[in-house]
């Protein structure tokens, strides 16, 4: 009983290191430049709770070209600002989306 | 039958179906203090990316007479977002040590581990989520749970306001000698707190408390 549980558990343990460094992998992905629009509305599926809105809120605070971003989860559109000369391309912001754990509808630049 | 579930979970085999958050946003810390009947734990883990978190966790039963220490790993196996409702599959797995009170002459200590599976579904009006779990602690503990909830939110608050919901929870303990216990509970969640209070069909209270930073 004491190797079968021994098994299982390495089973798992292997399993989610696996997942994380192919996570890892697919994250080399390299930003183009960036496009002009001071404000991008992007539609988010997945959205149903205030923990869903801070995780949005932590992974793009990280970014250096975003100045706010506000989640409206009535709507479920993330408004993102960014600063003077700064931009995120589609692909990036789509990234993001992912890596907080959610998927983009769409993306919708306003001028 | 239970061994075989197991196995093929441990496999990765189970088809995914849905859960309750055991993984948070890339590089965020959440704190778990849950108490009820049988027991009070307390679970700290990190979330390095949106798939998986890794933490330590401690567990008292007190009927059962033993604390465990463990490293737990979470996984978030599968998620399906939609327009207005999210659904999670995770798996959750730990290993450890385990002892009987420390102050009895006959104290003891047991290598130990745990695995299991958490689902749900919810959108901002109602939520439904399934989890269980089998633990083995040498001759300390080998036992199986598993809980459903629903819950029902009566108003819709905006992102930053209160939210209440109203929930009902149904453990099953096929070893215990009550081995179904009903909780009907009340959720309060504010910015990074969540809050968790009610009260078992035999009287015992429950109380849980998730801080996410």
């Amino acid at each position: 009983m004491k190797i079968f549980l021994m098994a299982l558990t390495i089973c798992t343990f292997t399993m989610v290191f696996t997942s994380s460094v192919l996570a890892t992998e697919t994250q080399a992905i390299e930003e183009n430049l960036p496009i002009s629009n001071k404000v991008v509305e992007v539609s988010v599926n997945g959205l149903v709770c205030d923990f869903c809105a801070r995780a949005l809120e932590k992974v793009f605070g990280k970014e250096e070209a975003v100045n706010s971003i506000d989640v409206n989860l009535d709507t479920k559109v993330i408004l993102i600002t960014f600063n003077e000369n700064k931009s995120l391309t589609n692909e990036r912001i789509t990234k993001l989306v992912v890596d907080s754990g959610y998927n983009v509808e769409n993306i919708h630049r306003v001028e | 039958m239970r061994y075989i579930f197991f196995a093929l979970l441990g496999m990765g085999l189970i088809i995914p179906t849905a859960n309750a958050r055991p993984v948070s946003y890339p590089g965020g810390w959440t704190t778990m203090l849950m108490n009820d009947g049988d027991k009070n734990t307390a679970h700290v883990h990190f979330s390095p990316s949106v798939k998986y978190s890794i933490g330590y966790k401690f567990e008292y039963w007190r009927d059962r007479e033993f604390t465990l220490h463990a490293i737990q790993v979470n996984s978030l196996v599968k998620r399906w977002n939609k327009k207005h409702s999210q659904a999670n599959f995770y798996l959750k797995a730990g290993i450890g040590m385990a002892e009987t009170k420390l102050d009895t002459i006959d104290s003891s200590s047991e290598a130990a581990g745990f695995i299991g599976i958490a689902t749900d579904w919810e959108d901002r009006r109602y939520f439904v989520s399934y989890q269980n779990r089998y633990t083995k602690a040498g001759k300390l503990a080998d036992f199986y749970q598993q809980s459903a909830r629903v819950g029902w939110a009566p108003y819709v608050g905006d992102y930053g306001d209160l939210h209440t919901w109203l929930m009902l929870q149904v453990d099953h303990m096929p070893e215990a000698e009550n081995n179904l216990t009903i909780t009907p509970l009340v959720r309060l969640f504010k910015g990074v707190h969540m809050l968790e209070a009610g009260m078992n069909n035999r009287g015992e209270i429950l109380f849980n408390y998730i801080l996410r930073y």
